[in-house]
């Protein structure tokens, strides 16, 4: 008896237990409060607060009481976004001597430039292949706190310099989709890059791994000897929802987007309307004024948002995607613009909807920004630079709840308190 | 300038001088003159700047001409036309490229590792953003590892980077290596930094977690040998501090001096520096900042500046822990002790000279002419900040430095708002 008795009180406290572990589920342990909260795939540009518990969003909602909260931090005058995703990056670090960009110095590690600028989801744009992806998983993906997803090449070898790719024979779709299958949780798609034969083969090779393993593929044009339509390219090879990068590039062998009297090529337009993504892929070269400035005004306006991110671009006219971000503010975009090509649309893109919103459940991915008003100067790749008034400067960033970048201090209490 | 030059060809061309010799002189003259102007002495003016430049004591306005990599002339007032390109810095502050003497960047790709591993991080990614042109790597390597080092990220790298050689003949590789007595070998270790002089800049201890004076006296044997400084990092903790600081030489350096712990430079319960510590600063002992993800708390740092106790040098050991959190870059580091009262000229002094002359390497650290052309332009922002300690803790600020231009011999290599640039449409 006295046994049966001590188990049915136990079996009470245990009841007790769980109980108040579901409450404490249901605890807000961040309160983001007073901010401006821009939320686009939930059509949110209003005073908004953020409720975080555990590592997903509880709520938003105007006035949420302070008093339920764990910690509440003060955010009135701030802009409060999902985490961005920086759909173009070179994060294929490593020591291979000779480097290009795969498993190289040229390559970066995602939390030295994520976190800092609100970034909390980095795509790796093709840096690996099939034969290397399990290189950059184990070196980088395995161990950075950033949430690193993958682009892998068509070139089975991946980014390995400029004769890799041009070699036909280590395209090989089949296998390309095979590994993209065995991680579906990283890869998000196929990149092809700096073919210079006369044809289409690895584009259509890559549209083939695409169509097996059910994902966009993203491609760096140009470099073709002779040089090759983008209209074809954009008309006829790509299928909607695949991606052209370095979108506001041209050279004498890759035609840009704006033509030579300044003018946007009409099938730009034709090709945004069925589909085609535009990507930013700023880079070292991918980004010039002549280019953006005639594309904006004439309303031939990006998709997506990133940085190209690799050691030739970090110190030049790219710096971080806040600088990146920053141009398209001072050249007419609006922030809830800028802010949608930087989360739900890459998100979309990636066909990763999990990620890039606020809404309630999601993961607590979330940046928060200073508006900085002033006189700012940005460069593009060819260092030469446009005037400016704004700036944005990431104050606060949380990936899956978790305060990974806090600039002055904002949720941290004062010393000797 | 090309401008100037016509307009004065346009003048100087009398009806007179069309006759004759006269013309003929006249053109020859005028040849002359525009050699001599077109080959403009300087590549680069950096003009309308306040210069702080500690060596030389200089803290007013000052323009900078820099040709072939070097400092060529430090002047009140050097033409415009003298330079190929011109760099308006009115309202900036001009000072010799900050030296960091306290970093890890033997990156690589071994997971959870300083040596050849993620730990550490590329020297170019945080460098010139912050106005560092020198980053001093406090010991990643020994002596086994330094030529791996030195190709991997040394050679490189844009930013000059000089290296104090761990006595651990693997370097700062985790243990059991870094408590591997047979392994610390003086003569190995004496040779490596003799081959290499311009980039070693003295011998490293630390992260020894034992109560022998062996692996200290190696190093110290090194450094005496070597004619260099010993670093002392981290964590001898079982080594008595008074007796650690009394068996090092004036010159030495001991890093993370705003620690707490058995390793705090003031009795903890009055926040009091300990008399010994005085008498090793005045001894010539050099104290370095080390923030790092463990090392500056403003409890302390604040008490230690109350009672005069400054850091000689700001090292930030930067890794991958103190980079996204209180430390964060060179700046945030130097902006701090701005807002604990440290006037700018003292936080330069701390950020270029001291640094030099700490690692013997007076080629660096200040604007003389002849000097490489390692120049950060900066401003200070005005507004409300914040700045926090390695535990947490805030403190206000309202001032903020920002690396605007720097230049790495002579090269521009971060150039934040286009100050450098000409307009896109002209």
């Amino acid at each position: 008896m006295m046994k049966y008795k001590l188990l049915l009180s136990f079996s009470f406290f245990w009841c007790f237990l769980l109980f108040a572990q579901s409450l404490k589920a249901q605890e807000i342990e961040i309160l983001l409060k007073g901010g401006h909260v821009i939320d686009p795939k939930n059509e949110i540009d209003a005073p908004m607060d953020v409720a975080v518990s555990g590592n997903t969003i509880l709520r938003v909602a105007e006035h949420i009481p302070e008093e339920s909260a764990r910690r509440v931090i003060d955010v009135t005058g701030l802009f409060v976004t999902p985490g961005l995703i920086d759909m173009h990056a070179h994060v294929f670090h490593g020591t291979q001597p000779g480097p290009y960009i795969a498993n190289s110095f040229r390559s970066m590690p995602p939390d030295a430039f994520t976190f800092r600028t609100g970034v909390t989801t980095i795509v790796d744009a093709g840096s690996s292949g099939w034969r290397t992806f399990k290189q950059l998983k184990d070196q980088t993906i395995d161990h950075s706190r950033t949430r690193v997803l993958a682009f892998i090449s068509i070139v089975g070898e991946g980014m390995q310099g400029y004769l890799h790719p041009q070699n036909l024979n280590d395209m090989d779709p089949v296998l390309t989709a095979y590994r993209i299958n065995e991680y579906p949780d990283i890869i998000v798609g196929v990149k092809k890059h700096h073919y210079r034969g006369p044809d289409f083969t690895p584009v259509e090779r890559a549209v083939e791994a695409g169509n097996l393993a059910g994902v966009p593929v993203m491609v760096d044009f140009g470099g073709h000897e002779p040089p090759l339509s983008l209209e074809t390219l954009l008309m006829e090879k790509l299928r909607p929802g695949d991606i052209l990068t370095h979108t506001y590039y041209s050279s004498p062998r890759r035609q840009g987007g704006v033509d030579e009297n300044g003018q946007v090529r009409p099938f730009i337009f034709d090709a945004q309307e069925r589909g085609i993504i535009f990507d930013i892929g700023h880079g070292a070269g991918g980004f010039q004024w002549p280019q953006a400035i005639p594309a904006m005004e004439q309303g031939f306006w990006p998709n997506v948002i990133s940085t190209d991110l690799h050691n030739l671009s970090m110190n030049g006219g790219m710096k971080d995607m806040n600088n990146v971000m920053s141009k398209f503010l001072n050249i007419g975009m609006s922030l809830s613009d800028v802010v949608e090509r930087t989360t739900w649309n890459p998100a979309q893109a990636l066909q990763r909807e999990d990620l890039g919103h606020l809404s309630e459940g999601a993961v607590a991915d979330i940046a928060v920004f200073n508006m900085r008003e002033g006189d700012f100067g940005f460069m593009d790749a060819r260092r030469t630079a446009i005037r400016g008034t704004r700036k944005l400067e990431t104050v606060l960033t949380l990936l899956d709840g978790d305060i990974m970048w806090d600039l002055n201090g904002i949720a941290a209490p004062m010393w000797g308190e | 300038m090309n401008r100037k030059l016509s307009r004065s060809g346009k003048t100087g061309v009398s009806d007179k001088a069309l006759h004759g010799r006269p013309f003929f002189m006249t053109l020859f003259l005028m040849g002359m003159l525009t050699v001599q102007l077109s080959a403009q002495p300087y590549d680069l003016l950096i003009k309308g700047g306040h210069v702080i430049d500690p060596k030389n004591r200089i803290n007013e306005p000052m323009d900078i001409a820099v040709n072939d990599g070097v400092v060529a002339k430090v002047s009140a007032d050097i033409p415009a036309t003298d330079a190929a390109k011109v760099v308006d810095a009115t309202g900036h502050f001009v000072a010799p490229g900050f030296i960091d003497m306290h970093a890890h960047v033997f990156f690589g790709s071994t997971p959870r590792n300083f040596a050849d591993g993620s730990y550490s991080v590329a020297p170019d990614n945080f460098s010139f953003r912050a106005g560092v042109t020198t980053v001093v790597d406090a010991g990643d390597s020994g002596w086994r590892n330094f030529p791996v080092f030195k190709e991997q990220v040394i050679d490189p790298s844009r930013t000059r980077v000089l290296v104090f050689l761990n006595i651990v003949g693997h370097g700062l590789r985790g243990d059991p290596y870094n408590n591997n007595f047979s392994d610390m070998d003086v003569e190995k270790t004496l040779s490596m930094i003799q081959q290499y002089p311009d980039i070693i800049v003295g011998s490293r201890i630390g992260h020894i977690r034992q109560n022998y004076w062996e692996p200290f006296e190696k190093a110290m044997e090194v450094a005496q040998l070597a004619d260099m400084p010993m670093l002392l990092e981290c964590n001898l903790p079982e080594l008595e501090l008074e007796k650690t600081l009394a068996s090092m030489r004036p010159g030495d350096i001991f890093a993370h001096a705003h620690q707490t712990g058995r390793r705090s430079l003031m009795d903890d319960q009055q926040n009091r520096i300990y008399d010994f510590v005085n008498e090793a600063r005045e001894k010539g002992i050099i104290f370095d900042v080390s923030h790092g993800g463990t090392s500056f708390r403003f409890s302390q740092a604040i008490a230690a500046i109350e009672q005069g106790f400054y850091p000689d040098t700001f090292g930030t050991d930067l890794h991958f822990n103190s980079r996204n959190s209180g430390m964060k870059n060179m700046l945030n580091v130097m902006s701090k002790f701005l807002n604990m009262g440290m006037s700018l000229e003292d936080v330069i002094l701390r950020a270029t000279w001291n640094a030099a002359t700490a690692l013997k390497r007076e080629d660096l650290g200040h604007l003389s002419e002849g000097a490489v052309a390692d120049i950060a332009v900066f401003k200070i922002n005005h507004g409300n900040f914040g700045f926090v300690d390695v535990r947490g803790y805030r403190m206000d600020g309202d001032r903020k430095l920002v690396a605007e231009l720097t230049l790495r011999e002579g090269r521009i290599v971060w150039d934040l708002n286009g100050l450098a640039a000409p307009l896109w449409n002209e």
